[in-house]
């Protein structure tokens, strides 16, 4: 019986178009993605390794769940929807013979269907080299593990666990809904999952939680190096196994109790689906029908016909916030919002304050999928409201206009629109409340959601609308629209196509901040807004003409009423909108492309190939140096505007004759820059040659300079903004936080900084693979120039500033004056001594907060805080950090060079710090609006803050040369010194935490690495290695060799090269020379395995136990593994070198908390011991009770598993 | 005033030709239109009721247009489905009295006096309350009807209206159909002879998507009558009969088959003459166009 059962399942899905279509869309997108190389692999991974067949396989099974639902969900439904149940179930079957052939059948069928997937991958794949979207080298071979492993580990066990899930919930409710809630249910807690990830203690939390064994599979290999990610399968075993048995057992139970649940007669039983129903009694005198019926007046006119449409649209608005479905995914759809906003917004794992704007932008991440869907469906529902409880035909004849039923339905999705922007609103505020924030900013509520938001869902409307008129199968509507959704999110998210003028209902995007507010962004959007309103209504025009009303679905028929509906005025009104519409569209396309330069993605990376052919010629070629910079700036930020003059005074420092200057202004973009006055030594120089697409200008000079020749160059630039761009802020010049830097002016010469960098970009333009974007540390033109820029080694500088007359305005150097003119406020400042050149200029309405450090000599520096007047929340942790700063480099590395310290906050257009020569911008995001309540989250403002300020040492001081691995010489440098003094504030027991967040950013940064990993001493241009690895190993050393010991060293180097008045400039050679002179020989092997090769560690305890002495001590044995191995750039093993390193061993009591309310380590025994690699055994004896023991506890060393360092001791009784 | 159907036609799109060069008068007065299923009637009726589109031809009632002008015809229409549902949640004087807005009813008291009239009329007072998902199918019927009255509407479609009723159902929705309107155009389609024969001063008997007869209902029965025959007969002998005479119906009677038989003279002496009614009128029509009918 089982077996008929089970055949004629398989028959009868066979047949359906639908299997097959579940199946096409599976295969061709398999194809797609296979053959255009766009599966999740970065460049040095094959596009088929098994890592990436394995998380494509896993991504799709997470949307497959709603293929797992429509396939699952309806075999026993079947029976209800066409009304067999009566009579099937009187048939000699057994109901477990039904349920276990139906679910077999239906899961044959499903893991059939999801073969599409294998076989689009597999042809895909055979055809990919040859296709040319991908270069071929990136194909590997076929191999059927590959597949066939995790489709059974997480593929087809995500299926068969959802389907067991969705048959169940039908089977034993008969409700078809219940498949698609709960559906939503698991991605939802696959969502809730992915948030637990950003902690990264919650790893093991998620890998046995999350429903599609994603996270499990990725918490595996996200340290895997590209070479292992080609080579290796994902080993069924630890978490993954626990996380398999958790769901696909919890899909088995829910099988298992359907089978012996399942009742036919249960299942007929209507009172099982609705409330026991009462029939009504009738009432059999006839004697009624003499009643007459009275008369009445009728009237149609516009007025009651307005009425008619509020009326009508009040009550289809009934409708939908009564409809279960709109309900349960709205209250997933604020819930989402809510946690949101309320989990939202980390840096570094710290929250923020709950600001208006925070609770605003959430409605971007999950809120606005549900919207879209939400908006897909409720239309769906609206127009097909008549014929789906087959009312249609009388209300279809009722004397109604076309227009008002239609307009009445649009009417009721508008409302639902403005009732969803209101629930952001309300989660906002309520968030708000509830962490005790009451600024609640309804103005940037209102403005924000009413004027913004609003439009946009109606555009959603408008699309949905015209798709569902057209479509008269509502299933097909939605597909269809949904489908439409999907494909412009896939143009933009992965073809590149990014102009907003393409893309249904896109705009530019958007920042709202509290220095700026809605800043400068209206306008755009305005317009594109308009532009795609427009558009809309001209598709809500076009489903109107052909809204069924009525029974004909006939083409013929539909085009007939099409016509008859096209009268002169809805005619005038689609032209009118037509010409609104491309007259809205041309006057952006005018903003974007003509005044803003728009160009693709594509054009762009042309545009950098080309810049290379052309003028890399020019690379190196000698020019002229700055040597002191006099700059006369008018700020205008009211217009966005600014007129610069900078007379500049330039050396020849080569010993070439130079006769030409070079002026690179960069290519053409939204910052437009116009050249009022340009003068050498008082003469306008003669332009010999000009590259327009580049901004490559070259000047000859009218007498050639020798060596030591100076002149002065003065120029005067306006800089402004025009109309609007496609994308981009534009955060140059903002009504209100103005930001400029030195590359408001041209730079000198070919700067190889905008070339392409990615192996397969330089390949496919024919360029040269670049490894190094520096030269080696011996190269001549390396040496004679500092890393930061080549324009110039130090300058000395003074200048004045104009702006607003209610903004301070900021430039490097000593403020000598200021005073208003002509309604302006003019500011002037003098720099003492030398600067790196390398200097900006800012304003905005700042209070400022005033504090002095002194130091143990009796030096003074001025502390300034130039902050918006309400971000006044980590004032003092700002202040401390820089105090702490300057207390620990002025002993270690030696005098700070300024005497004053400023610190400025800038809008949130991007989030960084970053350190200019007595100056440091903190944008608004990074920490001013900061909550560091809690003790245990990481204070990043003293942090960064600790890190900026070392900057002034490494990098102001220290200049390093433009040669390879310089960068460490600032940033690894400026990273341990902020390790350092977090050390110093919060102990050494403290700082595990700390390290193992570096651990964790290198190890994941290295292994999407898309070149090959660089050494400390080699590295350019990989931020992971500088920051992560650098931070790490220099902390290891000095808890190696000694703080101050290091420390010493580090003095002597910045004695040696501080303020270099002459190149060549100092290399990671002079920096390696000093902390070799600290290390002694027994540990030069660390020195070695750290900064000139890529060394990981691999220790583990395993096994921690201890047993009570007679004399009440504590007698402990710890076994650890230890290993160590060299890897080279690509992550493939070079050797595992046998020798003993020098590793800590630790036992530790419980975790207690220090002064500042910090969970710290309690060590009862840590001692450093030469490790050798392998085994290894240690007994100890302490006097407390030990709870935790093992190797290298505090993570100081490069570990892919830092997890298994620390154990729990166990006591063993005699 | 009257309703001129000319030339209608009408293909689906799966090429299924409905209607074929209808042409019809429609007095005021009840209406039926008779044919078997698939006939072409619901089509005929949801064209008359805008809801469809005709391929050809023209009905006109008076100054309207029916075919183009819509609107208009919407404003007299009252209108009722072979198969319609409801919304369940709502009770029925409340459905009423929205439709009524929706037909132009805007005072309120008017609006309230008429729905509480219809609720009297259609039998459904004790039930007005009650949500319209909890009704038996004869209620629905029956406030499908009240629905349809709402409006003094002067074109009456029903359609079908009476299938799936019980037999007292059916008598009591007789009744409250004969109450409306000598002066308004009533047009019932059922498949039912007798619904016609009782109620309808004027039918047309449509098949296959032509109108075969049209004309008052007992001189259409005048047609036959002396030549209608019945007879007895094995069942395995129907084919022969079939053969050689018109065999309009069979039928069961007391476990014999009972054919009747259209011929102008006896065609033998076993068959007796039959009384000849519209049910005769009816098949004698249809049985030459369709295939064996067997009731």
């Amino acid at each position: 019986m089982f077996k008929e059962i089970f055949l004629f399942e398989i028959k009868y899905r066979l047949k359906r178009p639908a299997t097959w279509a579940y199946f096409g869309i599976l295969f061709v997108f398999g194809l797609i993605v296979a053959i255009g190389g766009n599966g999740p692999a970065s460049e040095k991974v094959f596009v088929n390794s098994p890592v990436a067949i394995a998380t494509m396989l896993n991504t799709i099974s997470i949307f497959g769940i709603m293929l797992a639902s429509a396939i699952m969900g309806v075999p026993v439904y079947r029976d209800i929807e066409h009304k067999t149940e009566n009579y099937y179930f009187t048939y000699p079957i057994s109901e477990k013979g039904y349920i276990s052939g139906r679910f077999f059948g239906s899961l044959t069928t499903l893991f059939l269907v999801s073969l599409g997937l294998h076989l689009g991958l597999i042809i895909g794949f055979m055809i990919g080299p040859y296709a040319g979207y991908e270069e071929p080298e990136r194909f590997t071979s076929f191999n059927f593990w590959y597949y066939l492993q995790p489709t059974i580990m997480l593929y087809w066990s995500n299926f068969f666990f959802a389907g067991c899930i969705f048959f169940s919930l039908v089977s034993l409710t008969k409700r078809v809904m219940l498949a698609y809630a709960g559906g939503a249910i698991l991605f939802i807690t696959y969502l809730i999952t992915l948030t637990l990830t950003q902690d990264i203690d919650n790893k093991a939390l998620v890998s046995l939680l999350d429903p599609f064994g994603f996270g499990t599979y990725r918490n595996i290999i996200e340290y895997w190096t590209p070479e292992e990610q080609n080579s290796l399968m994902v080993p069924f075993k630890g978490m993954l196994v626990w996380n398999r048995v958790l769901w696909v057992g919890l899909g088995l139970i829910a099988l298992l109790y359907t089978l012996f649940r399942f009742d036919f007669q249960r299942f007929l039983s209507r009172s099982y689906r609705t409330k026991k129903r009462k029939n009504l009694e009738e009432d059999t005198k006839g004697s009624a029908i003499h009643i007459g019926i009275p008369e009445v007046a009728k009237v149609y006119s516009n007025v009651l016909n307005i009425k008619l449409l509020f009326k009508l649209a009040i009550i289809e608005f009934k409708n939908i916030i009564r409809d279960n479905f709109f309900i349960a995914i709205l209250v997933a759809a604020v819930l989402f919002l809510f946690f949101d906003a309320w989990f939202g917004f980390p840096i570094y794992g710290t929250p923020s304050l709950p600001l208006t704007y925070y609770m605003l932008e959430v409605k971007d991440f999950t809120y606005i999928i549900l919207i879209f869907v939400l908006i897909v469906f409720m239309t769906g529902e609206v127009l097909h409201r008549e014929r789906n409880v087959n009312y249609d035909q009388i209300f279809g004849s009722l004397p109604i206009p076309n227009g008002i039923v239609y307009g009445s339905k649009f009417l009721a999705l508008a409302f639902v629109s403005f009732l969803l922007v209101n629930l952001i609103l309300i989660s906002g505020v309520f968030n708000q409340v509830i962490k005790g924030y009451f600024n609640f900013e309804f103005d940037k509520y209102f403005t924000d959601l009413y004027l913004i938001e609003f439009p946009k869902y109606i555009i959603f409307v408008m699309l949905a609308f015209c798709v569902h008129s057209l479509v008269s199968k509502k299933f097909i509507g939605h597909v269809i629209a949904i489908a439409i959704w999907a494909t412009l999110f896939g143009l933009n998210s992965f073809l590149d196509v990014d102009n907003n003028l393409y893309l249904y209902g896109y705009a530019p995007g958007y920042t709202v901040s509290d220095i700026n507010g809605f800043g400068h962004f209206g306008t755009s959007l305005f317009w594109f807004r308009l532009y795609w309103l427009t558009f809309g209504a001209i598709l809500t025009l076009l489903g109107f003409l052909f809204w069924k009303r009525g029974t004909d679905s006939g083409i013929k028929a539909r085009l007939q009423i099409a016509r008859g509906r096209l009268k002169v005025s809805t005619l005038s009104s689609i032209i009118l909108l037509v010409i609104i519409w491309l007259g809205s569209g041309a006057f952006i396309n005018h903003n974007t492309k003509t005044l803003n330069n728009y160009r693709t993605e594509k054009a762009g990376t042309i545009a950098s190939a080309d810049y290379e052919k052309q003028l890399s010629q020019y690379y190196q070629k000698a020019q002229p140096k700055v040597i002191d910079v006099k700059v006369n700036a008018d700020l205008v930020p009211e217009e966005r505007r600014a007129t610069i003059k900078v007379a500049y005074k330039m050396v020849n420092k080569s010993d070439e004759t130079i006769d030409s200057l070079h002026l690179n202004w960069g290519g053409p973009g939204i910052f437009h820059k116009k050249v009022e006055d340009f003068k050498i030594d008082g003469k306008t120089p003669v332009l010999g040659k000009k590259y327009e697409a580049f901004g490559y200008e070259i000047y000859s000079l009218g007498k050639s300079m020798q060596p030591n020749d100076t002149l002065v160059m003065e120029l005067k630039v306006t800089g402004m903004f025009n109309g609007f761009p496609n994308e981009g802020s534009g955060s140059d010049i903002v009504y209100n936080g103005t930001f400029l830097n030195n590359n408001f002016f041209p730079s000198f010469g070919y700067s190889p900084e905008s070339e392409l960098t990615s192996d397969q970009d330089r390949r496919k333009y024919d360029l040269p693979i670049k490894d190094y974007q520096l030269p080696p540390q011996d190269d001549e033109w390396g040496l004679q120039n500092l890393l930061f820029n080549d324009d110039a080694d130090y300058v000395t500088f003074e200048g004045t500033v104009s702006t607003a007359p209610d903004q301070i305005a900021i430039m490097p150097g000593y403020l000598q004056k200021e005073w208003p003119e002509n309604g302006r406020r003019y500011f002037t400042y003098k720099m003492e001594g030398d600067l790196d050149f390398f200097y900006n200029i800012s304003s905005a309405r700042y209070n400022v907060h005033k504090e002095v450090w002194t130091g143990k000599n009796g030096e003074k520096v001025n502390i300034e805080i130039f902050h918006h007047p309400t971000h006044t929340y980590n004032m003092d942790r700002f202040v401390k950090g820089v105090r702490h700063s300057l207390d620990y480099f002025a002993e270690n590395y030696g005098p700070y060079q300024y005497r004053q310290m400023r610190i400025l906050e800038f809008p949130r257009y991007s989030t960084f710090a970053q350190s200019f020569p007595n100056t440091v911008p903190f944008a608004e995001s990074f920490g001013w609006v900061g909550d560091f309540s809690d003790p245990e989250d990481l204070d990043y403002v003293y942090t960064v803050t600790a890190h900026e300020v070392a900057h002034q040492w490494w990098g102001h001081q220290i200049t390093p040369s433009a040669t390879r691995g310089s960068n460490q010489i600032s940033e690894s440098m400026a990273e341990y010194s902020s390790l350092m003094v977090m050390k110093k504030e919060y102990g050494v027991d403290a700082m595990q935490e700390f390290l193992k967040e570096e651990l964790d950013n290198y190890l994941r940064s290295r292994a999407n690495e898309s070149k090959f990993e660089k050494t400390l001493l080699d590295n350019d241009n990989q931020a992971y290695v500088w920051y992560r690895k650098g931070g790490l190993i220099l902390y290891a050393l000095q808890d190696l060799v000694g703080e101050k010991n290091l420390n010493n060293a580090f003095r002597s180097y910045a004695d040696s090269a501080a303020f270099r008045p002459k190149a060549p400039f100092t290399t990671t050679k002079e920096w390696y020379h000093f902390i070799h002179t600290a290390t002694p020989d027994s540990l030069k092997y660390y020195l070695e395995d750290s900064f000139e090769k890529i060394t990981l560690y691999s220790n583990k305890t395993s096994n921690a136990t201890y047993k009570q002495l007679e004399n009440g001590q504590y007698e402990v044995t710890i076994d650890v593994q230890s290993g160590k191995s060299h890897f080279d750039g690509n992550g493939k093993l070079l050797g595992s070198p046998e020798q003993p390193n020098v590793l800590e061993i630790g036992i530790f009591g419980e975790d207690v908390k220090n002064d500042l309310g910090m969970t710290v380590k309690l060590p009862i025994l840590l001692e450093k011991k030469w490790v050798k690699p392998g085994e290894s055994s240690f007994t100890y004896t302490v006097d407390k009770i030990p709870i935790k023991a093992g190797i290298d506890p505090y993570n100081k060393m490069i570990d892919r598993i830092p997890d298994d360092n620390l154990i729990y001791v166990e006591e063993i009784s005699e | 005033m009257e309703l001129q159907i000319k030339n209608l036609n009408k293909t689906y799109s799966n090429g299924v030709q409905a209607l074929k060069d209808v042409n019809l008068t429609i007095p005021q007065g009840m209406f039926g239109l008779l044919g078997p299923n698939g006939a072409g009637k619901s089509s005929l009726m949801r064209t008359l009721a805008t809801l469809q589109q005709a391929d050809s031809g023209s009905v006109t009632m008076g100054d309207i247009d029916i075919l183009n002008d819509k609107a208009r015809v919407r404003e007299i229409l009252g209108y009722l489905p072979q198969e319609f549902g409801v919304y369940p949640k709502i009770s029925s004087s409340n459905m009423l009295n929205h439709i009524a807005s929706l037909k132009g009813v805007s005072n309120k008291s008017e609006r309230k006096d008429l729905v509480e009239s219809l609720l009297n009329k259609t039998n459904l007072w004790h039930v007005r309350n009650k949500s319209l998902g909890t009704y038996s199918g004869g209620m629905k019927q029956r406030f499908g009807i009240a629905q349809a009255l709402i409006g003094d509407p002067s074109l009456i479609i029903v359609d079908e209206p009476t299938a799936g009723l019980d037999p007292a159902e059916r008598i009591r929705f007789h009744n409250l159909l004969s109450e409306i309107g000598e002066n308004t155009i009533v047009i019932l389609s059922t498949h039912i002879v007798d619904d016609v024969s009782n109620l309808c001063s004027n039918m047309a008997i449509i098949c296959l998507g032509e109108v075969v007869v049209k004309g008052n209902p007992s001189d259409l029965t005048k047609g036959v009558k002396g030549r209608i025959w019945k007879k007895g007969i094995e069942k395995d002998d129907l084919e022969e009969y079939q053969s050689e005479m018109q065999v309009i119906s069979t039928h069961l009677k007391a476990g014999q088959t009972i054919i009747h038989v259209l011929s102008d003279n006896r065609p033998d002496s076993t068959f007796e003459p039959s009384k000849a009614n519209l049910e005769d009128v009816y098949f004698a029509e249809i049985s030459s166009r369709m295939e064996r009918i067997t009731d």
